[in-house]
């Protein structure tokens, strides 16, 4: 166990995946799919580019899995269908598919070698028994698990065994490849390094790839583009800057990073209009062209404003706002505060320098909004 | 490696008084009602017939005996065909019922396991009339194809009878293990390709072996140490047939009886011994963190319409003993014919009015000796896998071994070890109803030892050790989190513990001293030794398979409902 | 000291005369052994309970190998007052043992024989109620299907036709089926006896492990004949079974029997009982449909069902007139028993195999007559016939002694060894019995 083995992408060799890229693009069109009353996927619309490392976040429940499940056939939509490549695979079984999938609890079989699991698919297509076994080689060589190719898989560790999971399934090729939160099982410090060895394999093996999570971290530092889902409708689809820049909505906003949401109404109309906090605090001017839905909130970042001296005149195309600091916490490079802002509890983060001067809790605080990178955001 | 250690040095690895108790009341459990009682009997083996003296010269008579070596290999052989063709049953009814959105899997798992309860006799006269030589299906192959198959001559005929009767053990360990696969498992096969048939030999299989040989072994020891049937069917030449007629024989005091006794029980414990060696480091916990739990897949109709069938007709056929019960139940006169020359319902009013009394001690008994069962179940499975006591493992071999001791041993073995114990008010202790229940209980008691162990596996330490560290006492612990996760497990091992204690005879038949104190079994046994008295048996052997099914029914509903129970919170 | 023990004694003896003073009216809890169904018990049963208000009557069902192995096992605390039981070896096995209590019965009128037959152990320790006699019983239905005959005596069974279509119970299982065999053999002398018994179990079936085994299989139509004692086809008839009997021409009647068990918790109510069975009302409840058994006592004929033979109008015993040697069965009954299941229950596949050869070399025989085939046949059927051991030998002590409990010489052969020796000597002999017949089939070819 001394030996903390890895993913080796540089050792890419054309027998693992073969000569030329298979990686095929995939589309889902008008899904639906309910379990008796339950409706879990609603209206799912869905392009995903060939080569393409793609996300499906969401919180549990919210349908993600069951999409990922949709593609690889264990899960059959009412309406709907899925291609991949140009082929319509709604009505092939899993077996037929040619879709790989690495589960969240790695499905390993424990009666197998780990040799015997990542040839399994190989015989299954009765591929030649010297082929097999040069490709199981390679594929154990890219995860770095030739050593262990004849312990049982309850020999290994959960980082190791979810090499030997992704072994076994890239050694038959897919077109595409399916990842159901391969992380979750992993502690916090092999996660980061893992995923960033599954984005360079996926790099170096150009399949399109999805990647099922609930952690918006792991989403946005591998994946090219996301799919944020809630309750079984996709809320916005994008890439991960684009998705926290400009959320569509306020599930989206929320979900991705830190984000404070201020109860209010807009007043006025055209180029006069502005939002008024609830219960106090100012009134924030909308930019001109901005598109505000109806019963939208302000949104804004913690590091959208800044915390002034009460008294102080506003920087330059800042909008000031009064409040109150409630609570305060030394993060190292920050310094975030809370602070009551009308009816509102808002969040402010500020760059902490040395023997600068802090609030302290209970104090009155005066922040500095910019106006033009506040949202106006709805359900 | 690392892991092991840590489960090993949790807090409950330290002893406790309370621990060392229990082992003490166990033991003295097994000591006083199974050791004892047995070794009185097998020590007669092992003595010289004309000195007293000890001597092996009986096994050395064993071993160059034709008629004894041929009846062991006869037992081994029917044995292995028996735990091939139950195997041919048992495994569809598995499968398809556990893996598949079955209708009405419910009632095919509750069907399959009435086999078990074959009452004795009855059962075997029922088959007789249904498959026997001039039974309804040759009476009726014979006038309309003009031949006749020997369903039901010679060891075809045991094994036939053997695989129905004993099939539902595979099914029961089969469909457990089934049902714990986790359907990723089975998904990450099909996503690499796999898929039907070389689907389930390859994982699905494999999977569920350990539960297959627990189930394939106890129908091998079940159908070695059997005598009821083989002795029905008029089969003589296999070892418990042997040592049961030479026990029994009058004016013989043969010392070959106890000999094949002997051999008996230790052929028992080597098969056991082998099928734990087989599955050593084989026990898959396959429900892992993250995984789907038990998926039920969808079957094309394609699939569904063969699988039904195939499924019906199994029932069909292992189900033929309690429908020929039935008939012969509501038959006035059944001879040479495919059909019973006319119907009536008398014999059920005599049974009812006669035979209360039977009814009411079956229930009685049975029920207390799967009660006992459960609480030693429960408490050397606790043992086993929760602490160190010294000496748990071997209660849980002893308490196993039971399973290898023929019921007549037992029987004799109480009667030679408790008659001279006399209680207050004359009557000796061996014959007292008690014992009947005791004797049950030490024969049950390996179901529902191993039905417990299963369950103890399946609960997380994790959930004890919350409790503990909420406050809750080792006693209070057991008894509010680890006994209600168990609940499953428990009605199980109850079940088939009660179950089949309901039919048992061969012990009690020793113990029963007076009609009032008898259980249905034995009143099976009065009713079949006359020939008006063979309906009100299949009547009797009827009301006792009803009591049994509906409680077996029952508890199957309350598991289900614990299971579903259990899944709802671990979401 | 010694004139107060003395006291203490008569005190004692005075209280205990006493206490059967006042037991005379018979009260509390009888205890029956009985190897008889319920349809046997229940009609005495209850008629016992009403005749003596207060009193119960527990009845134990066991076979009678089993009850004589129970009553032993528990003697040191008996609980059983009567045992009750057709075979008398097995009343004689209990006598010997000691398990039994003497006793004279009060009723009159039962003769001391039924043809040669005593009824009552001539000792007193266990008395005839209801007279049997062996037969043949067959399924009406069965035979007529197969087109086959009916018999009239135990050779018949041995005819060709007959081939696998009869069943006997183990005559080491069954006490009753061991006097067929014992009657057969002393009836026909220790040879021909057993040629005639091989003949049959050339024919059988199968060997039943329980009397009842036989009865039953008849009754389902399972096989066409069966060897049993009377009242099993009576009954079967009276339970409305397509089923007849007939009484062969040499067979021998023989009492089943009751006795009071030796320290019986209720004596004296044991004693009523044996009173009340032998009295005219409790021979005629022999008559019931479910029951059918021969009374012991004469007077009880006037009143018989349609059907039923009066057996002290028979002539017992048959050609030979011989006269039933009850202790010559006893003292072999290990041995016969261990003889017929050594070399026909458990070489019945060879046995038959060996038979079904000769049957049909004479078949061929009858159409063809060869004097070298005749002969070969000839020899086919005596090494079938040929015993292991002669009479006299059989009833050494030696190994008489090698099938009784106990006791025995160092040196004497174990019964493991003895019926190795005798189980090969069969087997061999069928074997050759076969190739004789087959070599005279191909003659005939």
């Amino acid at each position: 166990m001394n030996m903390q083995s890895t993913l080796n992408p540089q050792v890419h060799d054309p027998r693992v995946l073969g000569a030329g890229s298979r990686a095929a693009g995939i589309r889902v069109e008008g899904v639906n799919l309910s379990y008796g009353t339950t409706h879990v996927l609603k209206d799912v619309n869905l392009t995903i580019r060939p080569g393409e490392f793609f996300a499906f976040l969401g919180p549990s429940g919210c349908g993600k899995t069951t999409l990922l499940r949709l593609i690889a056939g264990f899960n059959v939509a009412q309406t709907g269908q899925v291609l991949i490549g140009d082929t319509d695979v709604s009505t092939l079984p899993p077996w037929k598919r040619d879709v790989g999938m690495v589960f969240q609890s790695y499905a390993l079989w424990p009666h197998m070698s780990v040799r015997k699991n990542v040839a399994f698919g190989l015989e299954e297509r009765k591929i030649p028994r010297a082929e097999i076994e040069a490709r199981v080689d390679a594929a154990l060589e890219l995860v770095g698990l030739k050593h262990l190719a004849d312990r049982k898989p309850s020999q290994l560790s959960g980082g190791q065994q979810q090499r030997v999971a992704l072994a076994r399934t890239v050694v038959i090729r897919p077109r595409v490849l399916l990842l159901d939160e391969p992380l979750s099982n992993l502690d916090a410090k092999l996660r980061v390094q893992m995923r960033r060895e599954l984005l360079e394999l996926q790099r170096e093996l150009q399949l399109t790839t999805i990647f099922v999570t609930h952690d918006q971290e792991e989403a946005n530092t591998i994946c090219d583009r996301i799919a944020v889902m809630h309750d079984g409708v996709i809320q916005q689809v994008g890439a991960p800057m684009e998705l926290y820049d400009r959320p569509a909505n306020l599930f989206v906003a929320n979900f991705l990073g830190t984000v404070n949401i201020v109860e209010g109404e807009v007043k006025g109309a055209g180029p006069s209009s502005a939002f008024v906090i609830a219960g106090g605090g100012g009134t924030v001017p909308i930019p001109a062209g901005r598109d505000v839905p109806g019963g939208a909130r302000l949104v804004f970042r913690p590091q959208n404003a800044a915390i002034a001296e009460p008294g102080s005149a506003a920087a330059a195309g800042r909008t000031r706002l009064n409040g109150t600091v409630v609570y305060r916490e030394f993060l190292g490079g920050t310094i975030r505060y809370g602070v009551k802002l009308g009816a509102t509890e808002v969040t402010i983060d500020m760059p902490h320098q040395a023997g600068e001067t802090v609030l302290e809790t209970g104090s009155p605080a005066a922040i500095d909004l910019s106006a033009e990178k506040a949202l106006y955001l709805a359900h | 490696m690392a892991m092991f250690q840590m489960a090993m040095s949790s807090s409950s690895a330290r002893v406790r008084p309370g621990q060392i108790v229990a082992v003490a009341l166990i033991a003295a459990f097994l000591v006083f009602f199974l050791l004892i009682p047995v070794a009185s009997v097998i020590v007669t083996a092992f003595r010289d017939k004309a000195t007293g003296a000890f001597t092996l010269v009986n096994f050395v008579d064993f071993a160059q005996t034709d008629l004894f070596v041929r009846s062991f290999w006869n037992s081994v052989y029917v044995s292995s065909m028996s735990v091939v063709v139950a195997s041919i049953f048992a495994l569809p009814l598995a499968y398809y019922t556990t893996r598949f959105e079955f209708r009405g899997a419910a009632i095919v798992q509750t069907l399959g396991i009435i086999p078990l309860i074959m009452p004795p006799f009855a059962g075997a006269v029922a088959m007789q009339l249904l498959f026997g030589r001039n039974g309804t299906v040759n009476l009726l192959l014979d006038q309309y194809f003009g031949f006749k198959v020997p369903f039901m001559e010679g060891l075809n005929g045991v094994i036939f009878v053997q695989s129905i009767h004993y099939f539902p053990f595979i099914l029961i360990n089969l469909s457990a293990a089934l049902r714990n696969i986790d359907r990723s498992m089975e998904e990450s096969a099909q996503n690499l390709g796999s898929s039907g048939l070389r689907l389930f030999r390859r994982i699905v299989f494999p999977l569920a072996m350990p539960g297959y040989v627990a189930g394939a072994s106890l129908v091998f020891i079940k159908v070695f140490d059997d005598l009821a049937t083989p002795l029905l069917l008029n089969v003589n030449q296999m070892l418990a047939p042997q040592a049961y007629l030479r026990i029994t024989s009058v004016g013989i005091n043969d010392p070959m009886g106890y000999v094949i006794s002997v051999v008996l029980i230790v052929a028992s414990l080597i098969a056991m011994w082998l099928s734990v060696l087989a599955m050593r480091g084989k026990d898959y916990a396959t429900t892992q963190r993250g995984g789907g739990g038990l998926a039920k897949r969808e079957m094309r109709p394609g699939d569904a319409i063969p699988a039904y069938i195939m499924i019906a007709l199994i029932l069909a056929l292992v189900l033929a003993p309690h429908i020929g019960l039935f008939l012969m139940s509501i038959a006035t006169v059944w001879s040479f014919s495919p059909l019973p020359d006319a119907f009536t319902l008398k014999h059920y009013a005599t049974v009812i009015f006669d035979s209360g009394q039977y009814i009411w001690n079956t229930v009685l008994y049975a029920s207390l000796a799967a009660g006992i069962d459960i609480v030693i179940g429960v408490a050397i499975a606790y043992l086993v896998l929760r602490t160190k006591v010294i000496g748990a493992k071997w209660l849980d071999y002893t308490a196993m071994a039971a399973l290898a001791v023929p019921g007549v041993v037992l029987g004799i073995g109480f009667l030679r070890s408790y008659y001279g114990v006399i209680l207050p008010g004359g009557q000796s202790l061996a014959t007292y109803w008690v014992m009947i229940v005791l004797a049950l209980a030490v024969r049950r008691l390996p179901y529902a030892l191993r039905a417990c162990t299963a369950a103890l596996q399946q609960v997380s330490q994790s959930l004890e050790e919350a409790a503990e560290n909420l406050g809750a006492g080792k006693r209070r612990t057991i008894q509010r989190v680890v006994v209600p996760l168990m609940t499953g497990g428990i009605v199980a091992g109850f079940v088939t513990s009660f179950a089949t204690a309901a039919v048992e005879l061969s012990a009690t038949i020793m113990l029963v001293q007076s009609t009032s104190d008898a259980p249905l079994a034995y009143g099976l046994y009065v009713y079949m030794q006359s020939p008006a008295g063979r309906g009100a048996g299949a009547a009797l052997g009827m009301i006792a398979v009803l009591i049994v099914g509906i409680c077996t029914y029952l508890s199957h509903h309350i598991a289900e409902k614990d299971r579903a129970r259990k899944a709802g919170t671990s979401t | 000291m010694k004139t107060k023990l003395l006291a203490a004694a008569l005190a004692s003896t005075l209280a205990l005369s006493a206490s059967i003073a006042i037991a005379q009216t018979p009260t509390g809890k009888l205890v029956i052994v009985t190897s008889f169904s319920k349809e046997v018990t229940d009609p005495y049963k209850k008629a016992f309970e009403k005749a003596n208000p207060g009193v119960t009557v527990e009845i134990q069902n066991r076979n009678t190998n089993a009850a004589v192995k129970y009553l032993d096992e528990t003697k040191s605390n008996n609980v059983t007052d009567l045992m009750w039981a057709s075979a008398p070896d097995a009343f004689e096995a209990l006598k010997q043992r000691e398990l039994l209590e003497k006793y004279k019965p009060r009723v009159t009128g039962i003769p001391e024989k039924i043809g040669d037959f005593p009824i009552n152990d001539p000792e007193g320790y266990f008395f005839g109620f209801a007279a049997s006699g062996y037969g043949i019983m067959w399924n009406t239905r069965y035979v007529q299907a197969n087109k086959l005959p009916e018999p009239k005596d135990w050779q018949d069974l041995a005819k060709a036709p007959y081939f696998n279509h009869v069943a006997i119970a183990a005559p080491s299982r069954s006490g009753t089926t061991h006097l067929t065999i014992e009657t057969i053999l002393q009836g026909e002398g220790w040879d021909q006896g057993w040629r005639i018994n091989k003949e049959i179990g050339g024919n059988l079936a199968q060997v039943t492990e329980r009397s009842f085994g036989v009865p039953d299989g008849v009754n389902s139509g399972q096989f066409g004949y069966g060897i049993v004692i009377d009242f099993f086809g009576f009954s079967a008839q009276g339970a409305g079974f397509p089923v007849k009997f007939v009484y062969p021409s040499v067979t021998t009647i023989v009492p089943a029997n009751i006795g009071i068990v030796k320290n019986a918790p209720n004596a004296t109510l044991a004693r009523a009982f044996v009173e009340f069975l032998l009295s005219p009302p409790g021979q005629e409840l022999l008559f019931e449909p479910t029951i059918r058994r021969l009374p012991v006592n004469p007077a009880t004929y006037a009143k018989a069902p349609e059907g039923m033979p009066n057996p002290f109008n028979f002539k017992w015993t048959g050609k030979g007139g011989f006269k039933f040697d009850t202790d010559l069965s006893e003292r072999r009954l290990g041995v016969v028993d261990a003889l017929y299941d050594q070399t026909i229950t458990f070489q019945l596949e060879p046995l038959k195999k060996a038979t079904k050869a000769i049957h049909d070399a004479e078949a061929k025989l009858a159409a063809k007559p060869n004097p070298a085939a005749a002969a070969l046949i000839k020899e086919a059927r005596d090494l079938i016939a040929k015993m292991p051991v002669a009479e006299q030998e059989a009833l050494s002590s030696d190994i008489v002694n090698a099938f009784k409990g106990g006791g025995g010489k160092e040196k004497a052969p174990r019964q493991a060894q003895l019926e190795q020796q005798w189980a090969k000597f069969a087997a061999d002999n069928y074997a050759k019995a076969l190739a004789k017949a087959e070599e005279a089939a191909k003659a005939l070819n």
